[in-house]
């Protein structure tokens, strides 16, 4: 991990049915990550609860709709709005996914994959320049699950994101659900892929839970994490060290309590593996 | 196939009612050892229509129920493929059901269907809406006398003014309260409903056609509170400011004004 960027713990995905019991209870949560377009709007309770919270708790924000690889120019007017967000919660720093999410006339609203190509690696690292331009500091790019990939790509998608931040300065946010889930459904190995990752470039981690189906695995956010994750989790903390680990929970949203309960198993494992690592080291 | 052309594809298939690729798309792909291409594809199919169609039931929880899930999913679909998402926030995927139902339905079907999406369109407006300034009695309680004539005000960002024909209302608050769900029918008399935020709260209220009226005439025809005191003269003679005070108080209460500042 970059030295510029303090590790920031363990944090939880802010999301409104939470909101209340955060401001009442203000849980051990040492920061929570916000969906950027749920609050890119004009007023209302989610500015109200954003601001509440980003004045007790570091945030990140993080993007799903920036379209890094679409086939559309980048939207000024969003990466506008994007900026005004950060300048309102100053998070500790901005993601988005690598992915197109916007076709050439319409929002698609999905984390579509990329063909990891020499020509998709131009267009993207390209745009990446134009984003950070804007923002004025590293773009974070956030692996995403997928169920089918393209015939022609000229590297395996860890390459890819190695490649992408080489060339266009941007940091990492490895989400090891999503490499479990992408793994499991190409049949690569998903040890491979995470230690491939340039360590410091990995600005944060991802961990979520997923569907499976036996033949294939989905990645839906709306189970606690399963156990082979955590197990790529604690492989991945013990290679990368201390990581900022954020847990997602997106559906079938369980009590704050169980949600708090699932941290803080992260939390412990993390703190076991990085004393483990400071024995060692 | 170049990156432009390979999204092309992948976006039209997406789009398309039928989940059948095109060869090139599905040739331009590969699957994994358990995943064939054409499953891949087909996540990615469900994946969009399933996730605009829940938002759409959600922001229109009162025509789901009215329509139930084979009804509204039909209705819903045949929106989202005549109007594909242009915002890059799902938060507007519903702004144009209403237009929608008005123009895809017969007026038998479409004209108590269309109020009711307006109602509940309106009520995601305000939820959202700016925050403004609102005039309050506290502020009211301190203006001098030579205030008083020339005060005008002006809707807070979030106020909503529906005219309703059928009760549509009725049929929202039931679902909203789980309660039986009344049959459509026409008001006898037209009424006006509005929807504002207040603190962090939506609220409703439906006015009677004289408030109505007297705050159409503050809001719309720009009038201030003299002008107001003298339309209201017609009806309620000497009794006319203290009718105007008492219904200015309500809406100040209520939190649904901003003082237009001169």
């Amino acid at each position: 991990m970059s030295a510029s960027v303090p590790f920031l713990g363990y944090g939880l995905g802010l999301r409104s049915a939470y909101y209340q019991q955060i401001l009442e209870q203000l849980p051990d949560v040492d920061w929570f990550e916000v969906v950027s377009e749920n609050f890119m709007v004009q007023g209302g309770k989610a500015l109200y609860f954003l601001d509440a919270i980003a004045e007790r708790y570091p945030v990140v924000m993080h993007g799903v709709s920036l379209s890094i690889g679409g086939p559309h120019a980048l939207d000024a007017g969003y990466l506008k709005q994007l900026k005004q967000l950060a300048e309102r919660v100053k998070p500790a720093w901005i993601s988005d996914h690598l992915c197109w999410s916007r076709g050439n006339a319409h929002q698609l609203h999905d984390l579509l994959p990329l063909p990891y190509t020499e020509e998709s690696l131009a267009y993207i690292a390209g745009r990446v320049a134009q984003v950070q331009d804007v923002l004025q500091r590293p773009l974070v790019l956030e692996n995403v699950s997928s169920y089918v990939r393209a015939a022609t790509d000229d590297f395996t998608e860890w390459e890819f994101l190695q490649a992408l931040s080489h060339v266009s300065g941007c940091e990492l946010l490895l989400d090891v659900n999503n490499v479990y889930v992408s793994s499991r459904n190409h049949g690569f190995d998903p040890w491979t892929f995470i230690q491939s990752l340039p360590k410091e470039k990995v600005r944060q981690l991802h961990l979520a839970g997923h569907s499976d189906y036996g033949e294939y695995v989905i990645d839906t956010h709306d189970h606690p994490v399963s156990d082979p994750v955590w197990a790529l989790y604690q492989r991945t903390l013990e290679h990368f060290g201390p990581v900022a680990t954020l847990l997602e929970r997106d559906d079938h949203f369980p009590p704050f309590a169980e949600l708090l309960d699932e941290l803080h198993k992260a939390r412990e494992l993390g703190d076991h593996v990085l004393a483990g690592r400071q024995q060692c080291a | 196939m170049r990156l432009n052309e390979w999204q092309l594809a992948f976006e039209a298939f997406l789009l398309e009612e039928a989940m059948a690729a095109p060869p090139t798309l599905s040739a331009s792909l590969i699957g994994g050892p358990t995943l064939d291409v054409d499953t891949g594809l087909a996540i990615y199919h469900n994946a969009y229509k399933a996730r605009l169609l829940e938002v759409l039931r959600n922001d229109f929880t009162a025509i789901h129920h009215w329509l139930g899930d084979e009804e509204f999913d039909a209705l819903a679909g045949a929106y989202i493929r005549q109007h594909p998402s242009k915002h890059y926030s799902l938060r507007w995927l519903g702004q144009g059901f209403e237009t929608f139902i008005r123009e895809h339905l017969v007026p038998e079907q479409s004209a108590a269907l269309s109020e009711l999406a307006t109602l509940e369109w309106a009520f995601t407006l305000a939820f959202d809406a700016p925050p403004g300034a609102p005039l309050t009695i506290e502020a009211m309680a301190a203006f001098s006398p030579q205030e008083w004539p020339v005060l005008k005000v002006k809707p807070m960002p979030s106020l909503q003014w529906l005219e309703q024909r059928f009760n549509s209302l009725a049929l929202w608050r039931s679902v909203k309260e789980a309660t039986d769900f009344p049959h459509s029918e026409t008001l006898e008399v037209p009424q006006v409903c509005l929807i504002w935020r207040s603190d962090l709260l939506c609220n409703y209220r439906s006015l009677e056609p004289a408030e109505a009226s007297a705050l159409h005439g503050l809001l719309i025809e720009g009038w201030n509170f003299a002008e107001l005191c003298a339309e209201l003269t017609v009806i309620y003679g000497e009794g006319a400011p203290l009718q105007a005070v008492t219904w200015l108080k309500q809406w100040v209460h209520d939190g649904m004004l901003e003082r237009l500042e001169r």
